[in-house]
């Protein structure tokens, strides 16, 4: 039996920040370094890479739009941008003050979510062309956005925690007066990586540079609150008896089951069971660090970015160490085993 | 110390109980041995991942590691291929369940005459008809024998081969697992050949030497056979594979008993002949003498493990009369009357039979007798009621597999088996050179390990769930579940400090990306 996995052909020539797959094809944006936006069709083997969309500065992250021809993107050219993925057109929606690190968007309130280091959040409302941006401002440089049906989680540097409602977010009300639903610190001492939310809206995961995972529940209520956890993973004891400890730098909630994956600098993806408390899977190391993770809109395949991550100290970025994988997860390979 | 409703199990539970093909364990239920294939022998051991069978394991390596699985881990050696499926009870081979359930019988045997001697309860039927008999042989046989032993001691100890130096040696190994590790892999063959005796037997019914006696024969042959003392220490150097498994148990006995085997045992098919009188006269004699002897229980001891074959032919009523008075004694008499009472029950008392018991049996009598003679009393009081089970714990075990993988001796699986093979046996092992080397509590530890290794099994199996939700997780399940800790890290937080770990990325205030924008190469200017 052949490994349920291929690499994509033509991958980026520079780290990868971003991935995600389209909705309701195998279709996949790439996010790179290098300054593009790669589009790939994963329905085979090897994939095809369909088109590259050049960009000012390196490209911070990448998502899809109301369908699969329509993308946004955030990137260190200060810029959030639509591209019409067939005609390759790029429509400047807004430009922050510092580099945009993540982008997100909303089909059910048709919003789009752009997070800038500039420590401010940007709500475009697409329907209405016009006047459209919304600037809200945070304490702290937003790390990472995640969206449910009616929540967006901002985590940000100093272990901070914002949770929007997004009704809130696509009122018209004046940014002054959009607060935020819940205010949190981070469950975990260290600075947050990546945060995602349960496909169920009930709550989310976030992860840190130091090889750690917490699971909390919206829900303020004490009995919720009290079933948030954290565990350790994506670490290595050394020889010398040290634990070496790598930032978990990719979740992804799998939008059927409800379990998470979590890459790390280590090369690991590790399924987990977030109720059950279990991990399901380790999948055969990768050659480096994995930056991004992303399931595919019906969950039968996980697409796995690596390259070398900052913090190994490497400057530069060897011929041959950035890829995308897809892996085809096989019947309930995600599906949690529930408790036992 | 025993409980006591378990003191008398049924010969049909302890048939019933669920073992496991692997390592020849046996369970209180299925489910506990279905989690404990699933944790011993089942389980993956680069992810943890515990499998339901070992195709399922052998597909989950394939699959997800990328590797080959050739054994199964923690199984008897020849238990560990992958040719047959086997969960909880199914899928066992026939003939392996056949052979397992006649060491079960056997065992049942065993402790049920242990039981007796150690209560002084003689059983129904087995205490009357065995204290007639074993009054055959008269005084001056026996001191004659002592004379001869005492001889034998003599010339062991002038060629340097003391039967005090060995029996040491193959006591401590005997507890610590080699001798037991060993045992096990000759366990199962006895008790396959076993099997193969009793079919030829039920065949052939005089009990003639049969093709299975000369095998099981073949290791000890050698030395039995030569009626010269002088000739033994020879033999077992001499011999070596075959022979040197049943040594370590074995050597003390024939050495210090070598007379009595060279006249009873000697030959096999001079058995019937010879034992004739050589047999009987233990019985009628041997316990009787033993009372009246009482006080020199060394003197006993060797007549008794002389004739620890015939007694078996007589079963429990010798051990009753032999085994209470002298303590020493005692346990000896009783684990060969064990089993062979069983055989006897099919073929009347034959040759073969006891001296396949001996084989694995004996070596606890032989060695206690002589060493360990005051630690025996308290050993056999908790010996009889008690199911088989191995005195030890799991973990030593694997300590002890790792060493014998080292040096090569015996493959790691064998510990488990011991446990499992010798459970009967061990009792008296360990109450007599088991107690000494410290292997555990010794005999009354009998219980107590029973219990002690059910916790530990149940630990592992529930451990694993329960662990989910407690940080310090076992390190078995470890690997799959993710350790939980409080959501306020803070409090663990700085236990954690003290703990050595390195930062891939240390930097808690910058994240990586914005260090990496910063990068000469990322640099980027708005233009406007």
């Amino acid at each position: 039996m052949s490994t349920p996995q291929f690499e994509l052909a033509n991958p980026p020539n520079d780290a990868i920040s971003a991935i995600q797959f389209a909705p309701t094809s195998l279709r996949l944006l790439v996010a790179s370094w290098d300054k593009h936006v790669y589009l790939y069709d994963t329905s085979n083997a090897g994939g095809q890479l369909l088109n590259s969309f050049e960009h000012r500065g390196p490209v911070l992250d990448v998502c899809f739009g109301e369908n699969d021809e329509e993308a946004y993107t955030a990137g260190l050219d200060w810029d959030v941008r639509r591209i019409n993925l067939t005609t390759g057109a790029q429509t400047v929606l807004s430009s922050h003050g510092a580099g945009v690190k993540s982008v997100l968007y909303d089909r059910q309130h048709n919003i789009l979510v752009s997070g800038s280091w500039d420590s401010t959040l940007h709500i475009h409302h697409l329907s209405k062309p016009s006047d459209t941006l919304v600037k809200i401002s945070l304490p702290n440089k937003p790390f990472s956005l995640s969206l449910t049906s009616t929540r967006l989680v901002v985590a940000m540097a100093s272990r901070a925690l914002h949770i929007y409602t997004l009704a809130d977010l696509a009122s018209d009300s004046a940014a002054s007066s959009i607060e935020p639903w819940q205010r949190r610190e981070s469950s975990l001492k260290f600075m947050t990586r990546a945060v995602a939310c349960m496909p169920n809206d009930e709550g989310y995961a976030s992860s840190s540079i130091e090889g750690r995972v917490a699971v909390e529940w919206f829900d303020p209520s004490t009995t919720s609150q009290s079933r948030k956890y954290a565990f350790k993973c994506h670490r290595q004891p050394s020889p010398e008896g040290i634990d070496v400890v790598y930032p978990v730098n990719a979740l992804t909630f799998h939008p059927v089951h409800g379990t998470f994956a979590s890459g790390g600098g280590d090369g690991f993806v590790a399924l987990w069971d977030g109720v059950a408390k279990r991990r399901i899977r380790q999948y055969q190391r990768y050659t480096t660090s994995v930056s991004a993770l992303s399931f595919s809109g019906d969950g039968k395949f996980l697409a796995v970015a690596v390259s070398p991550g900052f913090e190994d100290g490497r400057e530069g970025v060897g011929e041959g160490t950035v890829g995308v994988f897809i892996r085809e997860l096989g019947e309930g390979e995600a599906k949690g085993k529930g408790m036992k | 110390m025993g409980k006591a409703k378990r003191k008398h199990p049924d010969i049909e539970e302890t048939l019933a109980r669920p073992w496991c093909y692997y390592c020849e364990r046996d369970f209180d239920d299925l489910k506990i041995l279905i989690n404990h294939q699933k944790a011993k022998h089942f389980k993956c051991e680069r992810c943890g991942r515990r499998l339901n069978t070992a195709g399922g394991l052998s597909v989950h390596m394939t699959q997800v590691h990328k590797e080959t699985l050739t054994i199964i881990e923690n199984a008897l050696p020849n238990r560990s291929g992958l040719d047959v499926e086997i969960f909880g009870m199914e899928g066992i081979p026939d003939d392996v369940a056949q052979s397992h359930n006649q060491r079960v019988l056997q065992q049942f045997a065993q402790a049920e005459a242990e039981r007796r001697a150690a209560t002084g309860n003689l059983g129904p039927a087995g205490g009357i008809g065995a204290a007639k008999k074993p009054k055959f042989e008269s005084p001056s046989d026996l001191k004659k024998r002592l004379a001869e032993h005492k001889a034998k001691k003599a010339a062991e100890e002038a060629t340097g081969i003391s039967s005090g130096g060995n029996t040491p040696i193959g006591m401590g190994q005997g507890n610590q697992s080699p001798g037991l590790g060993q045992s096990p892999s000759n366990y199962v063959s006895h008790s396959m050949t076993l099997s193969m005796q009793f079919r030829l037997r039920s065949f052939d019914k005089a009990g003639s030497p049969g093709f299975p006696q000369q095998q099981q024969q073949m290791p000890f042959g050698g030395p039995p056979q030569n009626p010269s003392y002088s000739a033994f220490p020879q033999p077992y150097a001499q011999q070596p594979p075959p022979y040197q498994q049943p040594q370590s148990p074995f050597p003390p006995q024939q050495q210090n008993f070598a007379p009595p085997q060279t006249q009873g045992f000697g030959p096999p098919q001079q058995f019937p002949a010879q034992g004739g009188p050589g047999f009987q006269p233990p019985f009628q004699n041997g316990p009787p003498p033993q009372f009246q002897n009482g006080p020199p229980p060394f003197q006993n001891g060797p007549p008794q493990f002389q004739n620890g074959p015939p007694p078996f032919q007589n079963g429990p009523p010798t051990q009753f009369q032999n085994g209470p008075p002298p303590f020493q004694n005692g346990p000896p008499p009783q684990f060969q009357n064990g089993p062979p009472s069983f055989q006897n029950g099919s073929y009347g008392g034959s040759p073969p039979p006891p001296y396949q018991q001996n084989q694995f049996q004996p070596p606890p009598n032989h060695t206690t007798p002589q060493h360990t003679m005051p630690q025996r009393p308290g050993s056999l009081p908790p010996a009889p009621g008690l199911p088989q089970r191995p005195s030890f714990g799991a973990p030593p075990v694997n300590a002890f597999q790792m060493q014998q993988m080292h040096q090569g001796q015996l493959p790691g699986p064998p510990n488990l088996t011991d446990h499992s093979h010798n459970a009967q046996q061990q009792p008296g092992q360990n109450g007599g050179p088991g107690g000494p080397a410290g292997s555990g509590p010794p005999p009354s530890s009998l219980p107590a390990p029973l219990s002690a290794n059910a916790t530990s099994l149940d630990d592992l199996v529930s451990g694993a769930a329960k662990d989910a939700d407690k940080a310090a997780g076992a390190v078995e399940t470890k690997p799959q579940v993710p350790k939980v800790e409080e959501a306020t890290e803070e409090k663990k937080g700085k236990k954690e400090k003290d703990k050595n770990m390195r930062l891939i990325y240390s930097d808690n205030e910058v994240s990586p990306e914005e260090k990496m924008a910063q990068m000469p190469r990322y640099a980027f200017a708005p233009s406007g």
